[in-house]
């Protein structure tokens, strides 16, 4: 009863929402020189890196390694940028929530939104990438709209549970960057999963940024990979992920005012 | 219209502010327990304001009043009590809190309108009007770090009173902008009182809440300690100042 009336009030200020991811795009470039360029630059260059580094390892092992690369970059940041920065949500609009009532869950859904538009602009590059090298272009890329659903609502059940949690202990804050840098690491982003142990191997299902990766390179490129599973686990851990932010946020949301 | 019954609000004043895991556990290890002192901003407050009804609220520091706006808004619920209010709220606190100093002030003047709630359709329609109240026409295009602060002020209550609230609440605010937008924005606010709008207005200035208000309440400590009539009320409160050393 209360989440749906949270839930109709969010959608009233959708307005806010747009307005807000707006604010951040504009914000972010506008004074830099070369503007929205950098949002297509910045994978490129950290694919450009990985590549010196690892493609003589690992370009015997991965047929594509480029597309790999890219297409794992691309999708890692869509979910670790947004959450990270949204860890601070709250904190950062204190002045707002504490003045007017607004359902304050806009805060950290905006920044996940604004990690979306990036992720959409930074598929320009990757398609001029995949298709100057050469790649066929996957027969499941209608299928990508949902892929990208499904990892939004993954993060935004990450963002709310961790945005929710930093109010009552800072600490989460660092202690996420950490966890960030370990899971990029375990998510078969710039190395094949075939090159771990077989027990890491399984373990990898419960990883639910591998799937949404490997969901990822399934729609552009890569038709090999088991669609129908990475499909089953994505979408279950999307929606544990939403329930349990949501839950947090429900719960907490009148206490926010008097901890930030 | 609003409809308040004791209400209480408690505030948490942790003495030692804890907020890391290091310092919960280390503590935890000691013994100590958080040691939570609350604070109760407001205490059975009961309150009845009709539609139209102009009400003032004054009080020295830290007696509620602006616990009191927040209750009613519906930013901090109430421990005890129940509220009831009908109708569009417009907050005229800190009226600058959601400006962004990198935007232009068009652009600021559709963030703030979101905030309160419009769509961006309403906002289209008001956006002319807004602009033309503020005289800021020349600037509107302008990022907002350039503006002076008297002119953030009056970009800010451009936007909050051109609304069409059903409650107007006013927190302080008007001693926004120079001689003649001060006296711009009263009028305006009259305006607001004689169109049947109720308001809701916090202040120190005794004049100004003698002149826009038909009843005052006069909070001490969280609870009310007179309410009725401003002339009675103000000069009792006045009264009782007149003790204290200033």
């Amino acid at each position: 009863m209360r989440s749906l009336k949270e839930f109709t009030e969010i959608l009233r200020y959708r307005e806010l929402l747009r307005n807000l991811i707006e604010r951040d795009i504009k914000k972010r470039y506008k004074r830099s020189a070369l503007g929205f360029l950098w949002v297509m630059l910045d994978p490129l260059l950290m694919m450009l890196i990985f590549y010196l580094v690892f493609a003589g390892l690992f370009r015997n092992v991965v047929g594509n390694y480029i597309a790999y690369v890219i297409s794992g970059i691309v999708m890692w940041q869509l979910f670790a940028q947004g959450t990270k920065v949204a860890s601070t949500a709250f904190l950062q609009n204190r002045n707002l929530i504490s003045k007017i009532n607004l359902p304050t869950a806009i805060f950290p859904v905006a920044i996940v939104g604004s990690s979306v538009a990036h992720f959409l602009f930074s598929l320009i590059p990757l398609f001029i990438i995949i298709l100057f090298s050469g790649t066929t272009p996957s027969y499941y890329m209608p299928l990508l709209p949902v892929v990208v659903i499904l990892i939004i609502v993954f993060s935004i059940g990450v963002s709310l549970t961790i945005s929710m949690l930093t109010v009552f202990f800072h600490d989460v804050l660092y202690i996420y960057e950490v966890i960030l840098v370990g899971w990029m690491y375990l998510s078969a982003i710039f190395y094949p999963v075939s090159i771990l142990p077989r027990q890491l191997q399984t373990l990898m299902s419960i990883n639910p940024l591998y799937h949404y990766i490997s969901l990822f390179r399934a729609c552009i490129y890569d038709t090999t990979l088991p669609l129908m599973e990475h499909l089953v686990f994505g979408t279950a851990f999307a929606l544990v992920s939403f329930a349990l932010g949501w839950t947090i946020y429900i719960r907490n949301r009148d206490k926010i005012i008097f901890y930030i | 219209m609003i409809h308040l019954e004791n209400v209480s609000v408690t505030y948490r004043l942790i003495r030692e502010r804890r907020s890391t895991f290091q310092a919960h556990i280390i503590n935890y290890l000691k013994g100590k327990r958080v040691e939570i002192e609350t604070l109760r901003a407001l205490q059975g407050v009961s309150l009845d304001v009709s539609r139209g009804e102009s009400l003032g609220i004054i009080g020295h520091n830290g007696a509620g009043k602006s616990t009191l706006l927040k209750v009613i808004s519906g930013v901090i619920k109430p421990v005890e009590g129940t509220i009831q209010v009908e109708g569009r709220i417009a907050p005229l606190i800190e009226l600058t809190a959601g400006f962004d100093p990198e935007l232009t002030g068009r652009e600021n003047i559709y963030l703030n309108a979101s905030i309160l709630g419009f769509s961006r359709r309403e906002i289209d329609r008001k956006c002319d009007r807004i602009i033309d109240f503020s005289e800021l026409q020349e600037f509107i295009d302008s990022p907002l770090k350039n503006y002076s602060s008297g002119m953030v002020s009056r970009l800010g209550f451009s936007i909050a009173t051109e609304v069409d609230p059903d409650i107007l609440i006013i927190d302080e605010v008007l001693a926004v902008g120079d001689a003649s937008f001060k006296r711009k924005s009263m009028e305006r606010i009259r305006e607001f009182r004689n169109n049947g709008i109720t308001i809701l207005f916090v202040s120190h200035n005794m004049e100004e809440i003698g002149f826009l208000c038909g009843t005052v309440v006069w909070l001490d400590h969280g609870s009310i300690k007179m309410i009725g009539e401003p002339g009675m009320v103000i000069q009792s409160y006045d009264s009782q100042q007149v003790g204290c050393p200033l």
